[in-house]
């Protein structure tokens, strides 16, 4: 390459990073903009009714537009985490189960908004509380429970002589052995998925009275009788109702079995009604939803709230505000949890008799789990101890590890060992 | 012809002098630091500092959203009493051992085949890259429905060939499960190893094979004296990327089993990722996935001091 054209180039290519650097000749004035991060919904509907109908009118009341942001299913940990990092990203979020626990530094307190939602609106729900409430304070408003039920094939079932769902395991149990023996098997998730496997595992452990912590939040008491009766009536229900495949399902997996016929009963939130419905409208006839079994201490329903939070760093918390305010009112409310067809169960006691439970009724039993549900990890109090637990899968493995043939005390005392090394003091 | 007497001038003309920074630019020196820079600056800043910053956090309590506490090697002996921690390392060397070794014997076959003359041959070539250029999440994706026993083509067989019904569960036992793990990573890094090495194979000069055919030497002979001691070097290399990617792979695992059933493919990436991004816990995720770096550098040093030996 000769001097000039070296020397050429040199000139090309600084030009072309100071170009860069310019880069276009800034807009005019832009409006006021704020970003409203979602986790993209399973029902299309609701996260089209915000963006053509919620984010419209905020702007049209008020001058401000709202972005609404979605982030694939699963990804929105990692994107919060993200954002509370690097301090920018967006100014209101979704956020669910342990999280608010686990940024509540990066989170407004937002207890004004929270409790003037509940003064107007009948009331929380006290499992909402659970979710919402950190170290005193509302660090994020509840929007609703994504419950996770039973889901049950009325044909079936009747096939076998039951018209109604068993009330207890032992009584699932013994049907399911018959739909086993009919090549209609159960098919719960004892793999690594977010959502299916902890929907069943953790009401089972409670309704034999085990947990995993006390109250106080130190105490390890897995290692009980009650959790090594769990552990044998949950070996005995996979080794003589389900499919062997379970032990390796994630949370499409028994959708997928659900709509090829393969599974009579599983736990699951909505969306296998709502799917089915639209694609599958003859299994939609013979699908029905029903509360979990209660076993001998009780029923349970596992809580995945959702929530709605204000990152601390939002340059304009006002603004932040007045929007969470809002949404959180119930003309905008009614419609978004509409819009769903109950998929997301309000917590707020002024929709607990709303037009949209009668849209549905086999839906209802969502709202009635309410008021046995909790978050996993109960009922310790929520913490970065219990959100190592659960994202080590450490009850789902206990359990999955008994079903696959290992010994239940063996499995309880890995358990132990586990929870004994995560709560270990600093 | 006339040469004009502008042209005669010109030419006689002494060159300008070149400023001097100009002249400081057009030293071989200088310039070709010049053109290494942006790449440089670019490992810096994507590769370099994620790894100094890694290790900083490592040596830190570090929950997400809040400040840090160093702690020195806290999180690595945390990691050293996790039973779960072992189990993930052992899951993490058997599936890089077996998955690479398939795909460096897979992908000497399938340059040795390609090497050969048949009709359509560039077209074969160009197909066989396929599973390496499709996404992962896309392949996974496709292989989750062979992998499912209610929809497998895989099940539809082996049930048609007399297995009982409804055929082995590919992902819900432990053992099939890390099989079917090393089998799709096989399948993806196959093309990779056969496109190299048969770039590899034309570079053998076909007169030390006439040799060593008038020497009387047999196919396996001409293969073992002629052929493999020429392909070491590119097979070493090749074997280095494949370890190092499949050492860290994540993205299969992550959308077909999650580490499960029972932590039985659970690697490190995807437990570093479940710790770091579910549990929150930044400092203890950075040093699980610190864990991998001691046994990829004795590698690559172990690999760089055979090279240039050779």
């Amino acid at each position: 390459m000769g001097a000039t054209s070296r020397r050429g180039f040199l000139k090309l290519a600084g030009l072309g990073a100071v170009s860069a650097a310019i880069g276009p000749r800034p807009a005019s004035a832009q409006a006021k903009a704020l970003t409203f991060l979602h986790e993209s919904s399973f029902i299309k509907t609701f996260d089209e009714y915000f963006q053509k109908m919620l984010a419209p009118a905020y702007e049209k009341e008020t001058g401000v537009k709202v972005n609404y942001e979605l982030t694939s299913v699963g990804s929105l940990p990692t994107r919060i985490s993200t954002i509370t990092e690097t301090g920018s990203g967006a100014d209101v979020t979704m956020i669910f189960q342990l999280y608010p626990f686990l940024f509540d530094e990066k989170l407004f307190d937002v207890s004004d908004i929270a409790e003037e939602a509940g003064k107007k609106q009948g009331g929380w729900y006290d499992v909402a509380k659970e979710a919402g409430i950190v170290n005193g304070k509302w660090k994020t408003v509840p929007f609703s429970n994504i419950g996770q039920l039973m889901n049950w094939r009325t044909d079936w079932f009747a096939e076998v002589g039951v018209k109604k769902f068993p009330d207890t395991w032992e009584e699932l149990y013994d049907v399911g052995k018959k739909l086993k023996a009919n090549e209609h098997p159960f098919g719960f998730e004892l793999g690594h998925g977010f959502g299916d496997n902890h929907g069943w595992l953790y009401p089972l452990l409670w309704s034999f009275g085990a947990h995993e912590v006390e109250p106080d939040g130190k105490t390890v008491v897995i290692d009980s009788d009650e959790t090594a009766r769990a552990i044998d009536f949950a070996h005995k229900f996979f080794r003589d109702t389900m499919l062997d495949d379970v032990l390796g399902w994630t949370d499409v997996s028994n959708n997928k079995a659900w709509y090829a016929e393969q599974i009579s009963c599983t736990n699951n939130a909505e969306s296998i009604l709502w799917l089915a419905k639209r694609d599958f409208p003859e299994i939609a006839k013979v699908t029905d939803q029903a509360q979990n079994p209660a076993g001998p201490k009780g029923r349970f329903h596992l809580m995945s709230a959702i929530s709605h939070s204000i990152f601390s760093f939002t340059p304009d918390q006002e603004a932040a505000r007045a929007f969470l305010r809002w949404l959180m009112d119930e003309k905008q409310l009614g419609g978004w949890y509409a819009s769903a067809d109950t998929y997301y169960q309000p917590l707020l006691h002024a929709y607990d008799n709303a037009p949209m439970w009668q849209v549905e009724p086999r839906n209802i039993p969502y709202r009635d789990a309410l008021a046995t549900a909790h978050l996993p990890g109960w009922p310790a109090p929520p913490n970065r101890q219990l959100a190592e637990s659960v994202a080590k899968y450490v009850i789902v493995d206990m359990f999955a590890k008994a079903c696959a043939g290992a010994a239940t005390k063996d499995v309880i005392k890995n358990a132990e060992a586990q929870l004994k090394e995560i709560y270990r003091p600093a | 012809m006339t040469i004009r007497s502008e042209s005669i001038a010109r030419l006689a003309r002494p060159t300008r002098r070149a400023a001097p920074l100009g002249a400081w630019l057009d030293r071989e020196s200088v310039f070709s630091w010049l053109m290494m820079a942006p790449p440089l600056l670019f490992l810096a800043a994507f590769v370099g500092y994620p790894f100094f910053y890694g290790i900083l956090l490592s040596l830190q309590d570090r929950p997400v959203a809040h400040p840090g506490t160093f702690v020195g090697l806290k999180n690595f002996a945390t990691n050293f009493r996790d039973a779960l921690f072992w189990r993930v390392a052992f899951n993490t060397f058997l599936y890089t051992a077996i998955a690479t070794l398939l795909k460096m014997v897979g992908g000497l076959a399938l340059a040795l085949a390609m090497n050969q003359q048949f009709p359509l041959k560039n077209l074969v070539r160009a197909l066989l890259l396929l599973p390496f250029i499709v996404p992962t999440v896309l392949s996974t994706v496709a292989w989750m429905w062979i992998l499912d026993p209610a929809f497998s083509v895989l099940n539809w067989f082996l049930i048609a060939l007399g297995v009982p019904k409804p055929g082995p569960s590919w992902l819900g036992n432990p053992i099939l499960a890390m099989a079917s793990i090393i089998v799709i990573n096989t399948w993806r890094g196959l093309p990779f190893y056969g496109i190299t090495l048969l770039a590899g194979l034309q570079t053998v000069p076909p007169e030390l094979y006439e040799a060593a055919t008038i020497d009387g030497a047999s196919g396996w002979q001409r293969f073992r004296y002629v052929t493999l001691p020429l392909l070491k070097p590119i097979i070493l290399i090749v074997t280095l990327f494949s370890v190092i990617f499949t050492f860290a792979d994540f993205q299969l695992v992550y959308v077909l089993t999650h580490g499960g059933p029972q932590n039985a493919t659970q690697l490190f990436a995807t437990y570093a990722f479940d710790v770091a991004m579910g549990a929150g816990q930044l400092g203890l995720g950075a040093s699980i996935a610190l864990a991998m770096f001691p046994a990829l550098a004795l590698l690559i040093v172990v690999l760089t001091l055979y090279l240039r030996r050779g």
